[in-house]
């Protein structure tokens, strides 16, 4: 076993998770400010501290809209040319393991709940689930490769089945060996948004 | 999986090797620093400054509070002691990363890509000073963000605070056909000449330096720099002397100051002792109490630039040599830019064969070398912004077409160098695909603007909201028509204190704010006709305020004005000064108008941020940092050593701990020193010598009833230094390097009440 292995990449706060929207046209990044600008002085994000908006909706591919928690960065991002909301632990651990990647699943999707009611986008924004991407933004405990993905596969598909409540059909590496570690991963369902608040609702019960 | 799963090593230890370990040690003192200023064992003041000095800089809302559009709320960080006055522990910051003269090497970008996805928003920012800074990044992640940069050779340190901040330089210095000589090397000299040098420890506010290689374009902005070194050559006797004219005080600022010059040609052999004098000038005469007239403009505005410069020479007349004054000058022939192909001019295109993508970009972002058949070339980065993903890719492309040859500009853009003509169309498409190849660079298209509201604490308006939204009323220009537009200058900034150069664009902005009813509404001072060329040639007029939501009428009116009525060439500078301020004032004067709040409430929030305008969330900047005196961080330092004394002894390593406890007292007694001894060395002896003559043989170091034991514990470590490390020689030391950093303490407490120096 080599050393990367042995190191708990899942113990890092910065987990991410991101859902794609179903359609990229219908997405205007400047009229996610507003909305975001509402979710914090409406206190929507709960366990959050929600501290500011930063627009980079002038820079190509970039962060989008990224609204900037305490704890958490949820961006309304277009990296690599796909659109969607990525929810990004900071500085503090939300659990451990298995329960670290349900947690930021939940996370993200409540934002992306947020976002499909919200009164503003008039229904415009609709997200997959089908396919999402899984990350670690920490070089030191999770380097890009195929030997983290490997190791932290096992806890990655134990947190799938219970988000999905079916295994994933499929869990690859998206990154090269330069960029933080983000899986691509096909699930073994594609329920909405709202049945899988629901059903993580139902498992946190 | 997390079952019998270890850490990995941390940063320190990953990168163990490949810290210089200068930078090494210090990035360590600083996160000794953090943890002394978490057990609130270091005055906030003096860890605000120290901070600063590292280039960890203040953001938007970290007193814990934010507006929200309808109220000013609390921001529930968890409970920490502050990292500065009224700046809470937890609260996001910005870091600054200091780039001398904008020469990146493919390797940092690479670091710098990954810094910004790992502790910041994926976003590196270029300023209008090349450095780079990180948005939204905590303080507990700093030391391994420096940890990161150190590895790769760049230091953050003195990026912020009341120091030499970074210099800047040319981005087309060595490769330009104007200039007198190539001047990265001098700026890499004097950068690291400067760099931590006790001279420059106790300013009252910052110096900003730049170099030029000629007097003509604008690269330098030497005009507007508190020193600013232009390159020239005399001939003497027959030899070719290379050398700089040298001025200083320039500034822009709520009111702009042009450069005076101190010498007309500073030798190479002067260029640093010459600016070593003016540091002591500066850091002896400057204002320390007033930090609105604290910069060197001041003190040169206050004394005459004749008066200044014979202090200046007496100053140099007494400096000890120093052999690095020199020592530079034979490594001057080692500089040298290697190119990665040999010059090939572009083959003339056959008919259809660009793009009109390419020919636009061509016209625009490509400037040919002084070398044959090479070219520069502009990336040009809307507001200054990169992600981590460009950057990356961007260092890709310079690896293919011309290895590290890149550099950041101060118009917030990155210029690859030692292009081969004939490689430009490849470039082209390889920009094309990371989305960095859009044309118009240094020109209207290609906005300049600060941080403002966004994330900086003394922003009054948002100008990168404005930038943004001028960039898309650029576009609808119509720049074909007319040439002379094309080569306009937009600049904004979030106040007056002009980070985004307003004072010296064509068009320039900068945010105040206005009342109208009981509401108030965001605007921008409009600065007309200022002159880029020339190292910025002169200043704009400033004509009227108007609300930011009219900016862009503003744009479009005298745009379309200047290009029907301009007469010939005639410049922009000289079109406004024709016009007058009474005419520029009436053909905008109905744009001051507002709407009432009940008739247009989008005139009551600014571009990009919705809430309802408030100067609530302006806070008080970090820009000045805070004045501390030199001594104090003597004295913090001392302290931290004996910190480091304690865990040595701890770890049960006696020998250490000793003589970092003895270390502690040579660090607090020179400090007291250096009060009246500005020349004091580093050799112990000498300092122990000054410390016996002047602070114990004059009893004033002496205690009211313990007399002179506290200086006896100096004496004697210093008498027995280098002895084994018993245990209980050991903990002795270090009680007493306490007593004495106390008695230190008490001694500047003395001096500074009967007004002896500090």
């Amino acid at each position: 076993m080599t050393s990367a292995s042995k190191v708990d990449a899942l113990s890092s706060p910065e987990l991410s998770v991101k859902l794609f929207v179903t359609d990229a046209t219908k997405v205007d990044l400047e009229e996610l400010i507003p909305v975001f600008h509402r979710w914090i002085r409406e206190d929507l994000l709960e366990d959050e501290v929600a501290i500011d908006v930063a627009g980079y909706a002038h820079v190509p591919k970039g962060p989008g809209v990224t609204l900037i928690c305490d704890h958490a960065h949820y961006a309304f991002d277009e990296r690599a040319g796909r659109f969607g909301l990525r929810y990004r632990g900071r500085r503090v651990a939300r659990g451990s393991g298995k329960d670290a990647i349900v947690g930021a699943f939940r996370r993200v999707l409540r934002g992306a709940a947020l976002l499909e009611k919200e009164p503003a986008l008039a229904g415009k924004y609709r997200f997959a689930t089908g396919r999402i991407e899984f990350g670690i933004s920490d070089r030191l405990l999770a380097p890009s490769g195929a030997e983290t993905l490997a190791a932290l596969r096992p806890t990655l598909e134990a947190a799938l089945k219970e988000v999905y409540e079916a295994p994933a059909k499929s869990i690859a590496l998206a990154s090269g060996p330069r960029e933080p570690l983000l899986a691509a991963v096909e699930a073994g369902a594609s329920p909405s948004v709202d049945a899988l608040l629901d059903r993580l609702a139902a498992v946190a019960r | 999986m997390s079952g019998g799963a270890m850490k990995g090593p941390s940063w320190a230890e990953k990168l163990a090797d490949r810290m210089p370990e200068e930078l090494r040690r210090e990035i360590d003192i600083f996160e000794t620093q953090m943890e002394l200023r978490r057990r609130s064992e270091v005055d906030e003041k003096l860890f605000a400054e120290t901070r600063l000095r590292r280039g960890v800089y203040g953001q938007r809302y970290d007193n814990g509070h934010r507006y929200d559009g309808e109220r000013t709320r609390h921001l529930g960080y968890r409970e920490h002691p502050t990292k500065g006055v009224d700046t809470v522990w937890d609260a996001p910051g910005m870091v600054r990363i200091k780039i001398p003269y904008g020469a990146m090497t493919r390797e940092q970008m690479d670091v710098l890509a990954a810094l910004a996805e790992d502790y910041s928003d994926g976003i590196s920012h270029v300023t209008t000073r090349q450095d780079i800074q990180l948005h939204f990044v905590h303080i507990e992640d700093t030391p391994d963000l420096m940890r990161r940069l150190a590895a790769v050779g760049i230091t953050t340190r003195e990026a912020c605070g009341n120091s030499i901040r970074n210099i800047t330089g040319c981005p087309l210095a060595g490769v330009c056909k104007t200039e007198a000589f190539d001047i990265s090397p001098y700026a890499e000299a004097t950068m690291r000449f400067l760099l931590g040098h006790p001279d420059v420890q106790d300013f009252g506010r910052k110096v900003k330096p730049a170099f030029s290689g000629c007097a003509h374009e604008a690269c330098g902005l030497v005009n507007m720099h508190d020193f600013g070194y232009i390159a020239k050559t005399r001939s003497e006797n027959g030899k070719t002397r290379k050398g700089f004219a040298f001025y200083v005080g320039g500034g822009l600022g709520a009111i702009p100051h042009e450069a005076q010059l101190v010498s007309e040609f500073v030798t190479q052999e002067e260029l640093l002792p010459l600016t070593q004098a003016v540091c002591r000038v500066f850091a002896r005469l400057g204002e320390k109490e007033n930090r609105g007239r604290a910069r060197i403009k001041f003190l040169v505005a206050k004394l005459g630039i004749e008066e200044f410069r014979e202090l200046v020479f007496e100053e140099r007349a007494k400096l000890p040599h120093d052999p690095r004054w020199t020592a530079y000058i034979a490594d001057l022939p080692k500089y040298k830019e290697t190119a990665l192909k040999s010059g090939a001019p572009l083959p003339p295109a056959k008919n259809g064969e660009h793009s009109s993508a390419f020919r636009a970009w061509y016209r625009s972002n490509v400037r040919p070398q002084r070398q044959e058949g090479y070219a520069v070339v502009t990336v040009k980065l809307p507001l200054g912004d990169i992600t981590s993903d460009q950057m990356r890719a961007l260092a890709d492309v310079a690896g293919e077409f011309t290895g590290d040859n890149v550099r950041l500009t101060v118009e917030q853009n990155i210029v690859l160098r030692w292009i081969r003509e004939a490689d430009l169309p490849k470039l082209h498409a390889a920009l094309e695909a990371i989305d960095l190849s859009e044309a118009g660079a240094e020109g209207i298209g290609d906005l300049t603007s600060c941080p403002g509201t966004d994330t900086c604490k003394l922003g009054i308006a948002s100008s990168r909201g404005l930038t943004a939204e001028l960039r898309k009323e650029v576009a609808k220009l119509d720049l074909a028509s007319d040439d002379a537009l094309k080569g306009l200058r937009i600049k904004s900034s979030g106040c007056f204190n002009s980070c985004g150069q307003h004072h010296i664009a064509d068009l320039g902005f900068y945010g105040i704010s206005r009342k109208k009813g009981n509401r108030l509404v965001p605007h921008f001072q409009v600065v007309l006709g200022g002159k880029w060329t020339e190292n910025a040639g002169s200043f704009g007029l400033a004509t009227l305020a108007i609300p930011s939501k009219n900016i862009p009428e503003v744009v479009r009116r005298v745009t379309s004005r200047f290009a029907k009525e301009r007469a010939g060439d005639e410049s922009f500078t000289a079109f406004i000064e024709r016009l007058g301020k009474v005419e520029v004032k009436s053909f905008l004067q109905d744009l001051t108008e507002i709407p009432s709040y009940e008739e247009d409430p989008s005139y009551y929030s600014d571009w990009g941020d919705p809430r309802v305008y408030t100067m609530d969330d302006y806070g008080e900047g970090e820009c000045a940092g805070e004045i501390v005196p030199l001594i104090e961080f003597g004295l913090q330092a001392s302290e931290r050593e004996v910190f480091e004394a304690q865990l040595f002894f701890d770890a049960g390593d006696f020998d250490q701990a000793k003589s970092m406890a003895y270390r502690a007292m040579l660090t607090a007694a020179k400090s007291l020193v250096k009060t009246e001894f500005l020349d004091i060395t580093d050799d112990v002896n000498h300092i122990v010598k000054e410390f016996r003559a002047r602070f114990h043989d004059t009893k004033r170091f002496h205690d009211k009833f313990a007399g002179a034991k506290f200086a006896n514990y100096l004496f004697a470590a210093h008498e027995v230094s280098g002895n084994g490390g018993r245990q209980d020689l050991a903990r002795q030391r270090v009680q007493e390097a306490q007593l004495f950093i106390e008695a230190a303490y008490a001694c500047y407490e003395k001096m500074s009440t009967t007004g002896a120096p500090a």
